[in-house]
């Protein structure tokens, strides 16, 4: 009998060693996201599929949207095809554990640059400005920004789950209470519901909202927090942030301008001025 | 944006349908292998010697301690770190299929050890073997037994494959969100996702009854 245990002990502490070699050797076989990339021949992108207009499903099933955009601008600088590229879902709370534990080479999912989070993960050069706004249930109980206000703790705010969302909401309306939602579609379904008075969210998601059901929703008038979109690597891996710094800022003022003036125009309604030409900045 | 609820599933029913599919695969899949490794720890259980009922008994309690979202949670990202990369869909599969085992486990050790002890000394006094006794005697009265018990927890198993939507398997509760981020007709598209998890639920312990009825001993 105790034979067969120290047979089955040894079994499993070889089999245990066994594994732990061959991952660390397998873990550092590799060098450098970039070249793991190319070698790969596609770009696998973290991002979510429930928030217009910067990452959604159309009404043919496929992921649109401007975080879509920027990734395939990646994609395309690194393959000429912007289409050598794997979407992984993600909840917005994976962006950072996604990237940490190299399920993903890139974050494109409207990610706001906090110091905080970079010291977690690298962010690139920003691809969009966002401000958060609130938006209320057309004839509810609040009319606007001031009548929230003046509600107080009565005010009930619904806001998608962060770290620093409750800060976000007290920062424009100090007393009111906050609710959190996992998802963005779930802030709005609260206001809907009349579980919350008003949905703290994205100006740029809100003033789509409003173009799209004007009998629905209102803009509370008011906007605050102005943040920076990025997306996100992981960190330690400067050639690989360097190269995707450099893809987004062609996009932004260089040779892929028109592309992403497009985008800009396709989900914000907004026409860009083209880049002026002489001194680079 | 939303052209009405009809008009709105209609377009989405593919979706819908590939969302169901993976739903019932990874419900299945996990419930199939959860099953197998269930039977083997709960024999352990039930007649193992100190060591293996000791580690039996460890497994069981502290998976049935767990919640499931976070064994998925620990499948997916923990084991990263350990450099052994499971895909999502692997991931659920797997975190689903152990709380399943753990269950299965405890059921099946109640099933045999409720077997009386009179029909075991019986069957030895006939002349059975322990194998005998257990393929012949005890096992077929302590799966009748577990039957009802097994139902609810594939019931489980398929409610809680919902939680693996959190770490990006596309399945209803996920489509259901993607169909929603586009047309904000919440409350249409959750509550048909809970009348497709009833019917799948319902269908789970109709069929389980109707085993039960079918292998009654009457």
């Amino acid at each position: 009998m105790k034979k067969r245990h120290l047979y089955t002990m040894a079994l499993a502490v070889a089999s245990l060693l066994a594994t732990t070699i061959t991952s660390v050797s397998s873990a550092h076989a590799a060098s450098g996201t970039l070249q793991d990339i190319l070698s790969r021949g596609k770009l696998i992108v973290g991002t979510g599929s429930g928030n217009p207009p910067f990452h959604f499903l159309d009404a043919s099933g496929k992921l649109v949207g401007m975080d879509i955009d920027i990734a395939k601008s990646i994609a395309k600088g690194l393959f000429g095809d912007e289409n050598k590229i794997e979407f992984v879902q993600q909840a917005s709370d994976a962006r950072i554990p996604n990237l940490v534990t190299d399920k993903i080479d890139i974050t494109c999912q409207f990610m706001t640059v906090t110091a905080l989070r970079a010291q977690q993960v690298a962010f690139t050069t920003p691809y969009y400005r966002e401000g958060v706004g609130l938006l209320l249930k057309k004839g509810g109980k609040y009319k606007d920004y001031a009548a929230l206000l003046k509600a107080g703790s009565k005010a009930k705010i619904s806001i998608l789950q962060n770290v620093t969302a409750a800060d976000y909401v007290h920062a424009a309306l100090p007393k009111a209470t906050v609710l959190q939602f996992a998802e963005t579609a779930l802030i709005y379904a609260a206001v809907d519901a009349g579980r919350a008075d008003a949905a703290a969210s994205d100006q740029s998601a809100i003033a789509w909202l409003v173009a799209q059901s004007p009998k629905k929703y209102a803009d509370s008038g008011y906007g605050w927090m102005p943040q920076s979109y990025s997306c996100a690597v992981k960190q330690g891996d400067q050639v690989w942030l360097n190269f995707v710094n450099q893809v987004l800022n062609e996009d932004m003022s260089g040779v892929d301008f028109d592309a992403y003036a497009a985008s800009f125009k396709k989900w914000f309604g907004v026409t860009l001025q083209p880049p002026h030409i002489g001194f680079p900045r | 944006m939303s052209t009405g609820f009809f008009n709105e599933f209609w377009i989405s029913k593919m979706m819908i349908w590939r969302g169901i599919y993976t739903c019932l695969f990874v419900s299945f899949s996990a419930i199939l292998i959860g099953t197998l490794l269930g039977i083997v720890v709960g024999l352990f259980l039930t007649y193992g010697n100190f060591f293996t009922k000791f580690l039996a008994r460890a497994y069981t309690d502290i998976i049935r301690g767990i919640p499931i979202l976070v064994l998925i949670l620990t499948f997916y990202f923990v084991l990263s770190v350990i450099h052994i990369n499971l895909s999502a869909m692997q991931a659920g599969i797997t975190s689903l299929s152990i709380f399943c085992s753990a269950h299965v486990a405890e059921m099946l050790r109640g099933g045999l050890q409720n077997v009386p002890k009179g029909q075991i000394e019986a069957a030895k006094a006939v002349g059975l073997g322990f194998l005998q006794t257990f393929f012949f005697v005890s096992l077929p009265q302590a799966l009748r037994q577990i039957l009802p018990t097994w139902t609810n927890t594939a019931v489980e198993i398929v409610k809680g494959s919902t939680l693996v939507s959190m770490i990006g398997v596309v399945e209803i509760t996920l489509v259901m969100q993607q169909i929603i981020g586009r047309n904000f007709l919440t409350m249409q598209f959750y509550a048909l996702a809970g009348l497709i998890y009833f019917l799948i639920g319902f269908s789970i312990e109709r069929t389980g009854k109707f085993v039960e009825k079918k292998v009654a001993i009457k």
